[in-house]
């Protein structure tokens, strides 16, 4: 197992009489795309900002690349905030340059990586342009190279393909993927749950300054699967050993199971039946966006079944399915 | 080169490439040139050169006397008729007719055309007439330049007992020159903090302020702009005084008084010691301000009153003038905003006492540490506060730690 790139534990920060975290934990290894989510006023912005040292936490540590945060590791760091911009009556060019500086890289390096980057997501014809006049997609694009521009070590962005049509969407997925593909530790904070299921190894969901959910996307999906078994095929799917209801949904049928039936006993007595034909047998996951709104929408907005990663320290996540989502 | 310098050196050329900046500059050198050109036209177009008659009854000038340095030239004639001959022929501007009974009744009379001769020329008859009768009095004198130094009157020097100054009649421009450095530097510092200002609000308006607290320490980012505005003003602040100096060089001709400037090293030494902790005041400030308020604008009518504080002894310059050593000056000294200022204004009308500047260097200092320790604590907290004001439960938060 790799150093974790971010080791967050036990966070805690008061503004005045409000406390916005308090207690969040989770690693970030390289390699990965982690999901930072959580409903708006969670605590996910003060969490990145105790990460990026802009707060100091009340309580809690925080390690980037296996030590404190100090000024060489500041410049390892690519950070999109989600309130960004740029220099309104700057040129393109020389703004980006000047902040890739910023970052310890040379400046004659930073002009040639420059060139590449802005060809690539269609930016080079207007790189003398000054940024007001560009476009808000453009300025996006031209945000995601300030941040990759010095080849950073961890990435943190948040809502990252805000203002971006479908094709930059893509392209600014693929440059995400590359990241990760080179090993590079990305900490993504978005609402698009979709975005969150294509791309991320693990999320921690932050509820009320609280981390409520943290693990692998397939553990956690796993965990809150409801009982029940989807069969899309033809035949009569009804009076099978171990089924309390059988309703059909659009094209597949849904099949509620007894408490304690197993899912394999329902799919042997399906086979030995005549007439009929299975084209897909799964069991019933919820949607990541599902989860999202019961674990949120839970009264005392603690965690159902999650799903503590196995190799995860989780201190305030219960453990196990005793309380599951519904 | 380290970030500071990086943001130093973006903050320089960022601004000095703006049009506002040379329209800024050169403004102010549009307006000196005017105001050199009026008073050219005005000094040069009104001189007249032609001879400065006179007519003397009185005997009282033994020779023709030789033309003043800087006047007409003095020509004689035999009798009134014939200067007046010559005043309506245009051929004299004037002439003055010394009566035989002059030296009992200490009458002259002048006669001219249009125009009444300036200033200079009467002074120069008068210089010349001054002469003749010192000559005319103590020609049997034994008292090698007696007669000179009677034409050239009282001359008083006034020295302080500490020895530290002096004031003689030539040095009325030395007195006014710490007024005008003094202005000159608290405009630069006001200038380069009310940039301070502008780039830090800029931050926030344009959403950088969160990637760039991410990058750079607080010293760093305002540290960098601080100097590299700074640097702006001192820019533009050369670019005047050479002009200035120019300006000085050819005004000398006409205005003798200008050719004998100089400045004295304890003036220097003065500026240097209070100039930098007056804008590390000044600098703090708005750095708080900025980091409070959500915007330029209302940034900038906060900036404004807090300007005034420094300017205050220009405001009671007439009252400094009359008692620089009074209760109001010594408080104003002693004050930290108003300390650069008063004191410009005081030095040259009297000796401020040692303790005085000591104190109040000390104050200034003292006070410029809290201002930036004040900025530095609430400054990343109220530079993530976008569009709207930093309220005091969390500036209270801020400089309890909690916020940064």
């Amino acid at each position: 197992m790799p150093i974790p790139t971010v080791q967050l534990s036990g966070l805690c920060k008061r503004f005045g009489a409000v406390e916005a975290v308090s207690d969040v934990s989770f690693d970030v290894y390289p390699g990965e795309i982690f999901g930072l989510l959580g409903p708006n006023g969670a605590g996910k912005t003060t969490t990145i900002r105790m990460m990026l040292d802009i707060f100091r936490p009340d309580r809690g540590e925080v390690r980037l690349f296996g030590k404190k945060l100090d000024a060489a590791a500041k410049n390892r760091i690519g950070y999109m905030p989600e309130e960004r911009g740029l220099y309104r009556d700057l040129k393109l060019e020389p703004t980006l340059v000047y902040l890739a500086t910023l970052k310890g890289m040379s400046e004659s390096a930073a002009r040639v990586q420059l060139a590449d980057w802005l060809k690539r997501l269609d930016l080079y014809e207007h790189r003398q342009k000054k940024t007001q006049d560009l476009s808000r997609g453009m300025q996006q694009k031209a945000q995601l190279i300030a941040t990759l521009l010095h080849a950073p070590d961890l990435i943190v962005v948040d809502e990252p393909f805000a203002n971006l049509d479908p094709v930059n969407t893509r392209v600014a997925l693929e440059i995400l993927e590359e990241q990760r593909a080179a090993g590079k530790a990305i900490i993504m904070s978005t609402h698009l749950m979709y975005q969150v299921e294509a791309m991320c190894n693990r999320i921690a969901l932050i509820d009320k300054g609280r981390t409520v959910l943290y693990g692998e996307v397939d553990r956690i999906k796993r965990d809150f699967a409801t009982h029940a078994i989807l069969v899309e095929g033809q035949g009569d799917f009804t009076g099978l050993p171990g089924v309390l209801d059988v309703r059909q949904e659009n094209s597949h049928w849904r099949l509620s199971l007894l408490p304690g039936a197993e899912p394999q006993t329902v799919f042997r007595a399906l086979a030995g039946r005549d007439g009929v034909k299975i084209d897909r047998f799964e069991l019933a996951e919820p949607s990541l966006d599902d989860i999202f709104v019961a674990v949120v929408q839970r009264p005392g907005g603690q965690a159902g079944p999650a799903a503590a990663a196995d190799t995860q320290p989780l201190g305030q996540v219960p453990v196990g399915s005793s309380n599951r989502a519904s | 080169m380290g970030k500071l310098w990086l943001v130093a050196r973006q903050e320089y050329w960022g601004r000095v490439r703006q049009r506002s900046f040379l329209v800024g500059t050169l403004s102010i050198l549009a307006i000196i040139a005017v105001i050199m050109g009026i008073t050219a036209i005005i000094v040069i177009g009104g001189r007249d050169d032609r001879p400065l008659g006179y007519v003397d009854r009185a005997g009282l000038f033994a020779a023709q006397p030789g033309p003043a340095a800087d006047g007409p030239e003095l020509r004689a004639f035999a009798d009134e008729a014939v200067a007046r001959e010559a005043l309506a022929a245009g051929v004299i501007q004037a002439f003055y007719v010394l009566p035989e009974d002059y030296l009992s009744r200490r009458e002259v009379a002048l006669f001219y055309g249009k125009d009444k001769p300036g200033e200079g020329v009467r002074g120069a008859f008068d210089d010349a007439l001054r002469g003749s009768l010192a000559q005319r009095t103590l020609a049997a004198s034994a008292l090698a330049g007696v007669q000179q130094r009677l034409i050239e009157g009282t001359q008083v020097t006034l020295r302080s007992l500490d020895g530290r100054r002096q004031i003689d009649p030539s040095s009325i421009v030395d007195a006014l020159l710490p007024f005008l450095a003094g202005f000159l530097f608290i405009m630069a510092t006001i200038s380069s903090s009310g940039y301070l200002l502008q780039a830090l609000t800029a931050e926030k308006e344009n959403r950088t302020a969160e990637v760039m607290i991410t990058t750079l320490t607080p010293l760093q980012l305002v540290g960098g702009k601080s100097l590299g505005l700074m640097a702006v003003s001192l820019t533009q602040l050369a670019i005047w005084v050479a002009v200035a100096l120019a300006a000085i060089a050819v005004g000398g001709r006409y205005f003798p008084e200008l050719s004998g400037l100089h400045v004295s090293p304890g003036l220097i030494g003065v500026i240097l010691l209070f100039f930098l902790p007056a804008y590390a005041l000044i600098a703090g400030l708005m750095t708080a301000i900025g980091a409070i308020m959500p915007d330029q604008q209302q940034s900038q009518q906060i900036a404004g009153l807090l300007n005034m504080m420094f300017f205050v002894p220009y405001f009671l310059a007439a009252v400094l003038f009359a008692n620089p050593n009074g209760p109001l000056a010594v408080a104003l000294t002693l004050f930290p905003t108003t300390a650069f200022t008063a004191i410009s204004v005081r030095w040259g009308m009297t000796t401020i006492p040692t303790w005085q500047l000591a104190a109040s260097w000390i104050i200034l200092v003292v006070s410029a540490a809290f201002s930036v320790v004040f900025a530095a604590q609430i400054f990343r907290m109220g530079m993530l506060t976008y569009g709207q004001r930093l309220d005091a439960r969390s500036i209270r938060a801020a400089l309890g730690g909690r916020g940064s």
